[in-house]
């Protein structure tokens, strides 16, 4: 590693060359390990990756270089024409991944088993390599090959079912489980596989040995649902979906309320004295007249239950509604209490914390001819590795020839 | 220290780990790195009212599994340390195996100490106190940079260290709050937001600080650089809402909430539909004219699925509601995995919408692959916890890590942590715990 690299670990892997095979699947762990710096190479057939296909689009007119879904999953990453379903791209292919150090594939476990056989051979060749493959329920097992979407991955592994609103009059619901947009059952299977990518470099690092590594998008999904299989497996109880909170046994009382401009507020308390207080301090500091600090109050598990639960969720409505929501997101921080307003995406763009981090990247998008700013950090801190991402997504195939030209492909008859 | 993971073949071999993390947000990363074969010692305070507070949050172990759960016990983040106790936690045994488990105390000027010469040994140390926390006992980067240069050090914390939050707190859901990644789940205005029904960003931070941690390891394996990382699950959050500020800056479009429904393209039918039973759904996403026509043929070719208006993906979309109400009408009588079944064998994607107990007592594919992981725990015995859903070839990675255990009891490794990395044992450790510093 240069003496540069090492002293910015914004440029983390920027040792290593990855070549991403496949769809919308595995673009997000392509991404992450572009930002720490690797050289991610997309492998496009001739009418380019899937995702070229899914909106939003630039001008709502689609058109492989105008999808906004594309060009912010890859960002950072080159762009090769190479149809790795070809028998006659393989020699080429072969002669790319002995300039490779990793391989993502992702898609239909039937698609990925064939092409596996290719990736073997070149790990038998290369014994270094890493191939990462992302498939919907990894590359056995019944539901192996399963017609999965997004949609349908969240549903079997367990989101869905405790995410929705409160039930209607006596306990029945009215409305469906809700998936939570957009995409988060890929982005979970690629956060496993970026991580397990970036466990396997430290294991090359040890002993000089490359891995398969496979990742279930279903097993992913399925180990993000926190309380709700602890509930089953311990209790045997059943979570029920409850409107922006968590899924519970048996009903417990709101969070998100509205302000006084009509913003909602996630009002969240934890059952400890310590937030307690601060909320009896934050009830003061608006002025909203309460009896919280009578004995009848005193205690965590009482004031959790019946009538007391219900007194002191009124009384939180009262105070939220009586603020603009930015307001009550200040003064119930300083005062002690984790709440925050209910933002939009957008809304962001412009905070002033945010900012200060570079949460948000500004990149030029060639098609657009300007620049844009795209979620592109989730930490910061004292040359200590983080994301990066200076350039948008590269045009179908922009690097073929440069990557050709270094791998020392033949031109093709 | 004894391992009984196989033959050592761990991606993280020889990493240890000062995991000083609570309730979920930190300790997800570091289950992840126990699980990839780093030593994590999960350092917690005796003092009750210091204690991580999942040790005694439901749901606790029936005493016979035909007995109901308690009413106190299946309620959310309640609990008592007392009449709890502070070992018997289902949601803390899942989030923390793997781990050794000593006790230390920060508040005490002795622990303190203790701590730096922990981190004199150590690779890495996670945190996601209150942002100032560390800072006010005189254990920031900047301080125990001066006894371990190479340490890694990881806060997690709601909004970010660094900026104009910088002392701002947050769970989960309050970064989900903050992110846009609440509002962007549920139905249309006028409803409210569904958000989500657990913190999210309680758990995928946990990945981001994982693959962060294994990247600064492997440089300072090669230069011996430490370096701070301030983590944001706010952060986290934002870089998880994908393309919406993308089509607010380019088309001037606020995301609108699509239930359901596919808002980026002409999948339809795309959504929960209703089956036989209490509260079951199938979700159904058709997203090609192919599968249309499959799921029509499944159907038996109804009359209203004949119409023109439903004969294009654009005339579908065009028409999401009453095709929607349709195909309500016709899963609303049918078994969801039947159903999801026959959809399945002509190409659909269907899936039933899988509660807990179907994932844990019906779901095959689990099953078949060894998803749930057995692990002993010293009070409760043995229970399953949430596997690992990377397969590594070479190095395997094992949830149980290199304890082979679920959580540790509170302190339960603290005997043999202090004398096999401190040296501290006998007569020494003894006064240490007598004075409340360990």
């Amino acid at each position: 590693m240069s003496a540069a690299m090492a002293a910015n670990l914004g440029n983390a892997l920027g040792e290593f060359v990855i070549l991403e095979a496949g769809d919308e699947r595995g673009e997000f762990a392509g991404l992450l390990l572009a930002g720490m710096g690797a050289e991610v190479i997309r492998l496009e057939p001739a009418d380019g990756a899937a995702s070229r296909k899914f909106g939003p689009f630039t001008d709502d007119r689609s058109g492989p270089e105008r999808s906004l879904h594309f060009w912010r999953y890859n960002l950072n990453k080159k762009s090769v024409l190479l149809d790795v379903d070809d028998p006659a791209a393989n020699p080429a292919f072969e002669q790319i991944a002995a300039i490779a150090d990793v391989i993502i594939d992702s898609g239909t476990a039937r698609d990925i088993a064939r092409r596996l056989e290719v990736y073997r051979r070149m790990r038998e060749r290369n014994p270094r390599l890493i191939v990462c493959t992302i498939t919907p329920f990894g590359l056995d097992g019944p539901y192996r090959d399963f017609a999965m979407t997004d949609l349908t991955q969240m549903a079997m592994g367990g989101i869905m079912a405790v995410c929705g609103y409160d039930p209607g009059v006596e306990g029945r619901y009215d409305t469906p489980p809700i998936r939570p947009a957009m995409w988060h059952a890929y982005h979970l299977a690629s956060e496993y596989a970026a991580l397990s990518i970036t466990a396997a470099l430290n294991f090359r690092d040890l002993t000089g040995e490359g891995q398969e590594i496979e990742v279930s998008i279903h097993e992913a999904v399925n180990t993000c649902t926190e309380t709700s299989m602890p509930s089953f497996i311990y209790s045997g109880a059943i979570v029920k979906r409850q409107t922006a909170r968590h899924a519970a046994p048996s009903p417990t009382g709101p969070w998100l309320r509205l302000s006084a401009d009509n913003v909602w507020v996630n009002a969240i308390i934890a059952p400890t004295d310590r937030e307690f207080r601060a909320l009896v301090r934050l009830l003061d500091h608006h002025g909203v007249a309460h009896d919280l600090d009578t004995p009848e109050y005193a205690d965590t598990t009482r004031r959790g239950k019946g009538k007391a639960m219900a007194h002191v969720s009124e009384l939180i409505g009262k105070l939220v509604a009586s603020k603009p929501a930015q307001e009550m997101f200040e003064t119930a921080q300083a005062l002690g209490l984790t709440w925050a307003p209910v933002r939009r995406p957008e809304d962001n763009l412009e905070d002033a914390h945010f900012r200060a981090r570079g949460t948000f990247a500004a990149i030029e998008n060639r098609e657009l001819g300007r620049t844009v700013r795209v979620p592109a950090s989730v930490a910061t801190g004292n040359d200590g590795p983080h994301f990066s991402y200076t350039r948008g997504a590269p045009r179908l195939g922009e690097h073929t020839e440069e990557i050709f030209a270094r791998a020392r492909v033949a031109p093709r008859a | 220290m004894a391992e009984t993971n196989g033959a050592g073949r761990r991606a993280l071999s020889g990493v240890r780990v000062i995991d000083l993390t609570w309730l979920l947000a930190g300790p997800g990363g570091t289950r992840v790195l126990a699980s990839l074969g780093a030593e994590v010692i999960r350092v917690e305070c005796r003092d009750q009212r210091a204690l991580d507070f999942l040790r005694y949050t439901p749901p606790f172990p029936r005493k016979q599994k035909a007995d109901e759960a308690a009413p106190e016990e299946v309620s959310m983040l309640g609990g008592n340390p007392v009449t709890n106790g502070v070992n018997r936690s289902g949601l803390f045994n899942n989030i923390n195996p793997g781990k050794f488990g000593i006790t230390l105390n920060l508040n005490n000027p002795k622990g303190r100490e203790i701590l730096k010469r922990l981190v004199a040994k150590a690779n890495v140390i996670c945190e996601n106190f209150s942002p100032e926390r560390m800072a006010q006992w005189g254990l920031a980067y900047e301080n125990l940079r001066e006894v371990n240069p190479s340490i890694i050090y990881v806060q997690t914390t709601g909004t970010g260290r660094a900026g104009v939050y910088h002392d701002y707190g947050g769970y989960g859901p309050t970064a989900q709050a903050l992110s846009g990644l609440t509002t962007m789940s549920g139905l249309p205005e006028p409803r409210p937001p569904a958000g989500w029904g657990y913190s999210y960003l309680d758990h995928s931070p946990g990945y981001y600080s994982s693959m962060l941690v294994m990247a600064a390891v492997m440089r300072q394996r090669k230069t011996g650089a430490g370096c701070y990382i301030d983590l944001s699950q706010s952060e986290v959050g934002i870089m998880l809402t994908g393309t919406a500020t993308l089509d607010y800056q380019v088309n001037g479009r606020s995301f609108e909430r699509p239930g359901n429904r596919m808002p980026y393209a002409d999948w339809a039918p795309h959504g929960a539909y209703p089956c036989r039973g209490d509260d079951e759904w199938i979700a159904i996403a058709v997203t090609d004219d192919a599968q249309w026509v499959a799921l029509t043929a499944e159907m038996g070719s109804p009359a209203w699925s004949r119409q023109d208006r439903f004969a294009s993906a654009g005339g579908r979309k065009a028409n999401e509601n009453e095709l929607d109400r349709e195909v309500a009408a016709w899963t609303a009588s049918q078994d969801r995995y039947e159903l999801m079944n026959r959809l399945q064998a002509r190409g659909i994607a269907a899936g039933a919408v899988q509660k807990s107990i179907d994932r844990f007592t019906r779901d095959p594919q689990l099953r078949e692959r060894g998803f749930f992981v057995k692990l002993g725990h010293s009070e409760l015995g043995e229970w399953p916890v949430d596997g690992f859903p990377a397969r590594l070839s070479a190095s395997p990675a094992y949830v149980g890590g290199l304890t082979g255990r679920g959580a540790p009891m509170l302190g339960e490794d603290t005997e043999r942590v202090y004398r096999d990395v401190l040296g501290i044992e006998g007569e020494e450790l003894r006064s240490l715990m007598e004075e409340g510093a360990i």
